[in-house]
């Protein structure tokens, strides 16, 4: 499925929900700007993997979860972070590494915050694969109610726990769901130097794994298609995949030009960018004005710059805090 | 008290700790069954949802114990040798080994990694090597490499109920070697290393079957005029330095017996840390005793000259006697 500029009928969305996840997808927005400015002033020492282009992805898919719900979710942009309910000053606490992070500034980029669910990001892609499959189990042993959903990229799909993953969840019929943006960008390569084939969840069928192909671009379709997949999971039926057609729309990381990606396909991606979409939406609908999305924008604004003035303001670790915390309990 | 194989041992141990705990699960392939006979008859008790079988999938094994473990479980996973840690290296290494540390302790880790380690079975490279040395470097594990049945249950309960990963090692020669354990229930700290043998003249640090082989070289080395003192490590993270360090303060030589490779193995460590903390009670280098730097050879012949043997044993306490 080619997610560009198409006719299609508007997924169906509550105003106020459709109005709750552009809020959330601005906010996402603005902290990666923010931050992307901070690099270019030299400002920061935090290299940005941003998702600017995919928001609605993450803030669509974690519109369906719990608080209770897990999550596992990438180094790719912050919307699955912000979706799940991790807050500004969480986030930034974590990236300046300060110690009144959830996990102590010991994450930097590595960020979890398990009071919402945020179980860890890992820094070796697809090592969370057994992770998740670990907690979807645990929550099938304990019969808790959770679901899992594992936040990934077309890129991962590579790695060898891929098709593991799939046989296991599907074997077990896991409460998990996986969300698979395929953003076009392998790193430095387009994906078509890297999958073999133009879509990922048609191989889920193999595994006896119901899957969907979602507009990516459009929150209201992102988070549609998830819920469908997160109430199969929580009836205990099983896994589902979807995958969601994303774009990149810049470098893999801050630190290079992203030189090989077309300015005419990144025009193009342009049009369909999913704050557009989904604000042109919201004013053919009678949902909010221009002046109110104006507001929102300057809320996010203001709600990053306190966080990150906060972080910033605080102290290093110290010595004691950096070389503690190894172990569980004491050790001799 | 009764006499039981090291299986019977595991069993009762991981037994006990189901039955008081039910947040404590097995997986692993054919734990049902039981490969070696340690997890056999568990499902009968627990049932299948604790007693899982997985599939053929040691990284998910590994991966799946931490999923487990985070999110309110306390896995028992076994790996079925210690040659196949390296398919779940990442899991182990990179991932559970460090996540009490990048979580900021927000979630406690408990995991036991069981695995069966070593020769005895002539079957090669890849089912017959002692890894544990390859698990030092990582920050965050605990490692355990029980001697006897005794300790085989006693390290195995306090492993289960440790909020840390702890990779347990047991020698797949010693799964049918009878040993007593008392009926009342007992743990053995992580972290205490056993005296096996009081000597005067040299410390033998050995674990895991090498115990067994460094007492019999110091019986005959008694009968040559010889007092070696046999210390069992039981944990190699964490070691007991206090144990080790007051034997080598009376002795003045230390010879490391493990059946490993030498090159990075345990005994470097150990070595290393008796020098920094110790020099001065060394009245000759330490001795490494250990196996040559080759993939473990194939057949009983060639595992036989790889494997340390009581003369080499011998042969290392001559040396740091000369």
């Amino acid at each position: 499925m080619e997610a560009g500029n198409v006719a299609r009928d508007p997924v169906p969305i509550e105003p106020k929900m459709l109005l709750e996840l552009y809020r959330r997808m601005v906010l996402v927005r603005m902290a990666e700007t923010i931050h992307k400015e901070m690099l270019d002033r030299q400002e920061f020492y935090l290299m940005g993997h941003f998702g600017t282009g995919q928001e609605a992805v993450g803030i669509g898919m974690t519109a369906a979860l719990l608080p209770t719900d897990y999550l596992f979710a990438t180094h790719r942009g912050i919307a699955e972070f912000v979706g799940k309910g991790m807050s500004q000053e969480d986030i930034w606490a974590e990236y300046y590494c300060r110690s009144v992070g959830p996990a102590k500034g010991k994450g930097g980029l590595h960020l979890s915050d398990y009071k919402v669910g945020l179980v860890g990001l890992v820094g070796s892609l697809g090592a969370d694969y057994s992770i998740a499959v670990g907690a979807a189990l645990s929550s099938k042993i304990q019969k808790d109610g959770r679901v899992t959903l594992y936040s990934f990229g077309e890129g991962t799909s590579s790695q060898s726990d891929f098709g593991s993953t799939l046989n296991a969840a599907a074997l077990w019929k896991l409460p998990l769901v996986f969300g698979m943006a395929n953003n076009q960008w392998c790193e430095f390569a387009h994906y078509s130097d890297h999958v073999a084939t133009g879509d990922v969840a048609p191989r889920a069928e193999g595994y006896g794994i119901p899957w969907s192909i979602a507009d990516g671009q459009d929150v209201a379709a992102a988070y549609a298609a998830t819920q469908e997949a997160v109430d199969r999971a929580r009836r205990g039926e099983g896994p589902s995949f979807v995958e969601f057609k994303t774009y990149r729309a810049g470098p893999h990381f801050s630190g290079e030009p992203g030189a090989y990606m077309a300015e005419e396909d990144l025009c193009r991606w342009r049009e369909r960018d999913p704050l557009l979409v989904a604000e042109q939406r919201l004013l053919a609908e009678g949902v909010a004005t221009r002046d109110e999305m104006d507001k929102i924008a300057e809320a996010a604004r203001a709600e990053v710059t306190s966080a990150v003035e906060r972080a910033r303001s605080l102290p290093d670790v110290t010595y004691e805090e950096m070389i503690s915390g190894v172990y569980a309990g004491e050790v001799k | 008290m009764a006499e039981i194989p090291f299986t019977a041992a595991l069993n009762r141990a991981m037994a006990e700790e189901m039955k008081q705990d039910e947040r404590v699960v097995v997986l692993g392939e054919d734990v049902r069954a039981g490969f070696f006979g340690a997890t056999s008859g568990l499902v009968d008790i627990f049932g299948p949802e604790r007693v899982l079988n997985t599939p053929i999938w040691e990284s998910g094994i590994a991966g799946m114990a931490l999923g487990l473990a985070v999110t309110g479980l306390r896995p028992v996973a076994e790996l079925m040798f210690a040659d196949f840690f390296y398919l779940a290296a990442d899991e182990i290494a990179n991932q559970m080994a460090s996540w009490h540390y990048v979580t900021g302790g927000q979630t406690p880790v408990p995991i036991v990694v069981r695995t069966a380690a070593g020769g005895g079975f002539a079957i090669g490279y890849n089912h017959s090597q002692c890894t544990e040395a390859s698990f030092l470097n990582p920050p965050g594990l605990k490692i355990v490499a029980p001697s006897t049945a005794h300790d085989a249950y006693g390290l195995l309960k306090s492993a289960i109920r440790d909020d840390n990963p702890v990779l347990f090692i047991e020698h797949k020669l010693l799964y049918g070697v009878p040993g007593e354990v008392p009926d009342e229930e007992y743990l053995i700290p992580l972290g205490e290393a056993a005296v096996r043998r009081e000597g005067k003249d040299v410390t033998v640090l050995a674990w895991s079957t090498m115990v067994g082989k460094a007492l019999q070289a110091s019986e005959e080395l008694e009968k040559q005029g010889v007092s070696v003192e046999v210390i069992d490590a039981r944990t190699l993270v964490p070691l007991d330095e206090a144990t080790l360090l007051a034997s080598v303060a009376k002795t003045g030589r230390l010879v490391t017996v493990e059946e490993g490779r030498k090159r990075g193995g345990v005994g470097a460590e150990i070595a290393a840390t008796v020098m920094e903390k110790a020099f001065g009670s060394l009245k000759a280098p330490v001795v490494r005793v250990a196996a040559p730097n080759i993939p473990v050879p194939s057949g009983p012949a060639a595992e036989a000259m790889h494997v340390p043997s009581v003369p080499s044993i011998i042969g290392g306490v001559r040396t740091a006697l000369a």
